[in-house]
């Protein structure tokens, strides 16, 4: 039952896909086409996570979205560079039925293959097999079934060209922010953040500024707010909306049609209103794309994916008072990913994990930070989230004391196995949660 | 003979047992100007609302330009309203803080789209090119029937229903009206059904019916002056 319901966004999705795809390409057949896709999407990826498993499954599905994200800022570049130009009178041809049926097959696959994604297991392998054929008998049926309601769809709603591109692709990407492995808004806004950084560095390297205290006090608190922790989700909405607002500006700077060759004033103006309000219904394709946007983003802020969080596994100390916890033992630890361990004495208790860092260091940490309550942490891909306060922690910072990363605890490698003082962890632990806990007690 | 613009057949209409139109029958061609004439509660302007879609009759058929209002949704009848009939109210009804042009633009806008330039000629052509930004308060009361015409040839009917539109005139405001009526049924052959109590102001049209207690009691050609 809770496995039905974490999919319901992505056939909510389909099920606006698909009646919006079918007046707007070829009819029902394009509906049975989607279905198909759909099952086969899912089908095919259950295959991949089955037989290749790790990472690679998600890949492509990632690279397609980041390609079909970046023909929709092509697209709506041309589409706002177009707008100028005189209106043809005559409508765009429709696509002929082979283009409608593969342009249907083609986003009834990545459909699929999304909303399989959401099943996938955290520790890798296929989906069971009951939740697989659930979802691609659901797609199918979702799919038939909003095709049939597409026909009380009216006509001029159907979009058409890049409108169309922006809903369908905007869909996608909400089907896809959901899955922690195949989101594209918290890398953009990461990069943006990366970028303004690195730009003002640049700037101010190439310029030669020096560090005056007159910068230091003044300009600097200026130049400080594009260090601002805003400063990458903003700039990623920015780069998030500007293909779909691009449309929408497109649309709204059409040229009327030529109507100087109808001599009654009535008639005339009955023409330009019946354009511009054609004008104004195309207008709710890309703003229902803005929407779709705005759901990806926040699901991509607020993920509701499942995290690596293993339970914690117990330790003891030596009598000398050392916890050595093996290398290659019960778990690997020098697999990427973060493994959580608790270590009681008497009625102390704490809890810290242990990871390798993309820099290839062995880092201990307090399951815990400096500043929320001891929530605790769990991974998502290149980055760990503080359950607490939703803030995603990158892993080549992990092992940095500040701000809202997991304090850090010294250790040691010995040989072939990482070695933590116990009392020093039990002070630390308390410490920490003695200032965050605020009464609430230890542990999630 | 021109083909019919507006055709009633056993048209009625009863407010609760008060029955203010009797089944009436009744056929204008295109172009014509039929006046409708009758003492107070005599139907008058109850047929006049009929025929403008501003009311639903209570029973029997009412046709204008093939069009049985009858079957018109809400929505139906205001399409109607707006693209096939041009009313001229005794009272005006024009929006005070707007000016002349803002009036007649007006209902352009709730027709399709506002253009002043084509607002600004159906001013001129009422005589009005010189009272645009006036409002309709700085207007005398022909100037301001005037601008009601502009209003309802606007968006280009082809009947014009006309309920007492010199009601409240002067004699050569009166002459003034009726003379741009005659016109316009000249020029662009809009056909024109107006209600009046004036014997005179009735003479303008081409016929004239009588109505007594909401039944047609006599119709006679006039000379139209």
């Amino acid at each position: 039952m809770l496995t039905a319901l974490k999919v319901i966004p992505q056939l909510l999705c389909w099920a606006i896909l698909v009646p919006v795809l079918s007046p707007s390409l070829a009819g029902t057949a394009t509906a049975v086409a989607a279905a198909a896709g759909f099952v086969a999407g899912v089908a095919g990826e259950n295959l991949l996570l089955a037989y290749v498993g790790g990472e690679i499954p998600f890949r492509p599905l990632r690279g397609i979205c980041g390609v079909i994200f970046l023909l929709l800022w092509g697209a709506s570049v041309w589409a706002l560079y177009r707008s100028g130009s005189t209106r043809s009178e005559a409508e765009p041809p429709a696509p002929g039925p082979i283009a409608a049926g593969a342009a249907a097959v083609s986003v009834g696959v990545l459909a699929g293959a999304l909303t399989l994604c959401r099943l996938a297991p955290l520790d890798g392998g296929a989906v069971r097999l009951i939740p697989y054929l659930s979802l691609a008998g659901a797609g199918a049926v979702v799919a038939l079934g909003a095709a049939f309601l597409a026909k009380y769809l009216p006509e001029r709603l159907a979009p058409r060209g890049i409108p169309l591109l922006a809903l369908v692709v905007s869909a996608l990407m909400v089907m896809a922010c959901s899955v922690q492995r195949l989101d594209l808004f918290s890398p953009l806004s990461m990069e943006v953040m990366k970028f303004i950084h690195d730009f003002v560095h640049q700037f101010f390297e190439s310029m030669l500024i020096p560090d005056h205290p007159f910068f230091r006090s003044d300009v600097w608190g200026y130049i400080g707010l594009l260090f601002g922790d805003k400063v990458g989700l903003w700039g990623g909405l920015a780069l998030w909306y500007l293909p779909v607002l691009f449309i929408a500006l497109a649309l709204r700077l059409e040229r009327l049609p030529s109507v100087a060759h109808i001599r009654q004033g009535a008639a005339r103006r009955k023409l330009l209103a019946a354009f511009i309000r054609e004008r104004r219904l195309r207008l709710a394709a890309p703003l229902l794309a803005l929407l779709f946007l705005t759901g990806a983003a926040y699901q991509s802020r607020f993920p509701a994916t499942e995290y690596w969080d293993p339970k914690p596994i117990e330790v003891t100390a030596t009598p000398a008072g050392q916890i050595a916890i093996p290398k290659k033992g019960e778990v690997d630890l020098e697999d990427g990913m973060l493994h959580k361990f608790s270590y009681r004495q008497g009625s102390r208790e704490a809890r810290f994990f242990v990871m390798l860092t993309p820099a290839g260091q062995l880092v201990t940490t307090l399951d815990a930070c400096a500043i929320c309550q001891p929530e605790g942490y769990g991974q998502a891909g290149n980055a760990v989230i503080c359950y607490y306060c939703r803030t995603l922690i990158p892993l080549e910072t992990v092992g940095k004391p500040g701000g809202c990363n997991p304090v850090p605890v010294a250790c040691s490698v010995r040989g072939d196995a990482v070695v933590i003082d116990a009392m020093m962890l039990l002070n630390t632990w308390e410490s920490t949660v003695q200032v965050t806990a605020h009464g609430k007690g230890m542990g999630k | 003979m021109a083909a019919a613009i507006i055709e009633t057949s056993q048209l009625t209409r009863s407010y609760g047992d008060i029955c203010a139109l009797k089944p009436l029958d009744l056929c204008v061609p295109e172009g014509e100007w039929l006046t409708v004439m009758g003492h107070s509660g005599s139907g008058k302007s109850t047929l006049l609302n009929l025929l403008g879609g501003l009311d639903r009759p209570s029973g029997g058929s009412i046709t204008v330009r093939g069009t049985d209002l009858a079957t018109l949704s809400e929505d139906g009848l205001a399409r109607f309203r707006r693209d096939c009939v041009g009313i001229i109210f005794q009272q005006h009804h024009l929006i005070p803080y707007l000016t002349a042009l803002e009036n007649v633009m007006m209902s352009q806008y709730f027709h399709s789209v506002p253009d002043e330039a084509e607002a600004r000629h159906a001013l001129e052509r009422v005589g009005l090119g010189h009272r645009l930004k006036n409002r309709p308060g700085e207007l005398s009361g022909g100037e301001q029937q005037r601008v009601c015409i502009a209003r309802a040839i606007i968006n280009s009917p082809r009947l014009l229903l006309g309920d007492e539109p010199t009601g409240n005139l002067d004699h050569k405001s009166t002459t003034m009206v009726m003379e741009l009526l005659r016109e316009l049924r000249d020029e662009d052959r809009f056909s024109i059904v107006m209600v009046t109590h004036n014997q005179e102001v009735a003479a303008w049209g081409d016929r004239t019916i009588h109505m007594d207690d909401g039944c047609l009691v006599r119709e006679e050609r006039t000379k139209g002056c």
